[in-house]
């Protein structure tokens, strides 16, 4: 009762941040955070519920991407009309990239991700039709309302926040249901859960699948607000890395921790961005080395889970002498 | 016959592990798989399980051949097991471990949290049913895992050594938690060091040495077998182990 009560106080919030806080780059901010917590959330999907860390989610990112601004300059649609095409595409890609991939365990699967992102990259760089390595860019001026394209981010944020609550309403869902179950079963112990019939080849793919999906509409999102997408901001390695960071950060596994990571990691960046102005490109991967490295020394289950541990540990558990009766 | 393994050889490079070894199982039926460290009961059983499959040789589950089946798909064919070292779900609790048993035959979370809690009933581990299964040690865990296992709703549960590691009277009450779920009508195999759990719960004993089954019998018939005294004890105290039982009057 309490936890809804909570979680109503925080929705409402986030519903009246951009009128609060009402300067550009505040706004500008808050739609950011949300359209970072979109991919991460997509992510948590595959790497947090199911454990299979994905460190080339960005290939499904430019697969969102690259189908709105490519759709737009060929035919003539508006961006977000090809959030289908993109997410069929990424689905598609998923399903080639996984069947061979997800057998790997552990490791091994990261790496493959990654090499399958930077294939991509380069692929992308030498396709014309795909802007090589110029990039594509959207509509200059809007034609009608539905290439979204406004001067303000105030609409953008309501958007994002829309698809935000869609993807987390997903999780919920999945968590709550088999599946869900499957996941956190296959993360803890392949071998076990496979003894008790879980079919976990198959269910690892779904997880990928969906999340593959979901992070395609993150990415035509992206393009859609900015009108501009080149192979480094769509299929470059470090916004891989920065969605991973977000979720991992907050909590993967945890449905908000994707969430509680951009709300973090969003703000440094852009923060970090202004002070050091077009000088600060690569300093952000220093930054996100150490982050990583906090991460895995201090929190690994991420922010979020220490936060719920610590509320945890306030009250009594009341199982405590049972646990100790029977062990 | 339930479950049938015909000439089963399972061979690691030049390595046998394990030579043509057969059984079978009818319904209800409680065979004992024992032997010495490294005679191939494991490997035995891990083939009837899938986790390795057989080099040559067939497994027949109810009339069908699994030789070449996955673990899962053997699950869904009514077959469970347990592991050695205990493989549970860690940072899940208790009740959500067994619940991933029962998802096999229901999709709806709210019937699987009841068979799961019907299978806490029986086991006796409904009281840390929300607990983290980390937290439990390892005669919670094996209790957790034959749970889990029961959970799938099996026909046959195979057991690969659940009492090692227990005190003398937590393998008197897994004795009893095994004779329970004996008397609902399941067929069991069992992989067991411990002789006195063999000789009060098995009605077929399969002993191992070096791959080869070396004996068969009941565990009384097993236990004076001068080729299973051997195995175990070696030659001198075998042919010592000889004289006792030949001044044995009885």
């Amino acid at each position: 009762m309490k936890r809804s009560v909570w979680l109503l106080l925080i929705l409402a919030l986030v519903i009246v941040y951009p009128l609060l806080f009402t300067t550009p780059f505040l706004q500008r901010l808050g739609a950011l955070v949300l359209l970072y917590a979109i991919a991460a959330s997509a992510w948590n999907i595959v790497g947090g519920y199911a454990g299979q860390v994905s460190v080339g989610h960005v290939v499904f990112f430019g697969c969102g991407a690259y189908a709105s601004m490519a759709f737009f300059t060929h035919f003539g649609w508006p961006p977000i009309a090809a959030v289908p095409v993109g997410m069929a595409a990424s689905v598609g890609i998923a399903a080639l990239i996984g069947v061979p991939t997800l057998r790997l365990s552990g490791h091994y699967f990261s790496m493959a991700t990654i090499a399958v992102a930077e294939l991509a990259r380069l692929i992308v760089t030498n396709v014309e039709a795909l802007g090589a390595a110029v990039g594509l860019s959207g509509p200059v001026m809007p034609r009608t309302v539905f290439d979204l394209s406004f001067t303000s981010a105030l609409p953008y944020y309501y958007l994002f926040l829309a698809v935000l609550l869609v993807v987390l309403g997903l999780t919920y869902w999945m968590e709550n249901s088999r599946i869900g179950f499957y996941l956190r079963a296959i993360k803890d112990n392949e071998r076990a859960a496979r003894s008790l019939g879980v079919q976990a080849g198959r269910y690892k793919l779904y997880a990928y699948m969906i999340s593959a999906g979901l992070t395609s509409v993150a990415g035509t999102l992206y393009a859609t607000m900015y009108g501009f997408i080149d192979p480094e901001s769509g299929l470059g390695i470090l916004t891989s890395v920065k969605i991973l960071i977000m979720a991992a950060l907050g909590g993967a596994g945890l449905l908000f921790g994707p969430l509680v990571g951009a709300a973090i990691l969003v703000p440094l960046e852009e923060i970090s961005n202004n002070l050091l102005g077009g000088k600060g490109a690569g300093l952000t991967f220093v930054v996100y080395g150490a982050i990583i490295m906090i991460i895995a020394r201090f929190y690994p289950s991420g922010l979020l889970k220490l936060l719920l541990d610590r509320m945890a540990a306030a009250k009594p558990a009341p199982s405590d002498k049972q646990v100790r009766d029977v062990a | 016959m339930l479950l049938e393994a015909i000439d089963v050889t399972k061979t690691f490079g030049a390595l046998t592990v394990v030579n043509t070894v057969s059984v079978s199982l009818n319904k209800g039926d409680i065979l004992g798989l024992i032997g010495p460290n490294g005679a191939g009961k494991s490997t035995f059983f891990n083939c009837l399980t899938g986790d390795l499959m057989p080099t040559s040789g067939r497994v027949i589950l109810n009339g069908e051949d699994v030789s070449m089946m996955t673990p899962e798909q053997r699950a869904v064919r009514g077959l469970a097991r347990s592991f050695q070292v205990p493989q549970t779900f860690e940072t899940m609790s208790v009740l959500e471990n067994v619940m991933i048993g029962a998802f096999l035959r229901t999709s709806d979370p709210a019937r699987a949290r009841r068979r799961a809690y019907e299978v806490l009933d029986l086991v006796g581990l409904v009281d840390v049913a929300s607990a983290v299964a980390g937290s439990l040690g390892t005669p919670g865990r094996k209790r957790l895992e034959i749970a889990r296992a029961l959970a799938t709703d099996p026909e046959i549960l195979l057991l690969d050594e659940a009492m090692a590691g227990l005190t003398a009277t937590e393998v008197r009450q897994a004795i009893e938690l095994v004779r329970k779920i004996h008397q609902t009508g399941m067929t069991l195999v069992i992989v067991e060091h411990i002789m006195e759990v063999i000789i009060s719960l098995a009605q077929q004993v399969i002993v191992f040495h070096q791959g080869h089954q070396i004996a068969r019998g009941t565990p009384q018939e097993v236990t004076r077998d001068p080729a299973v005294v051997t195995a175990y004890l070696g030659k001198r105290a075998a042919a010592n182990a000889a004289r006792g039982f030949a001044g044995d009057p009885a």
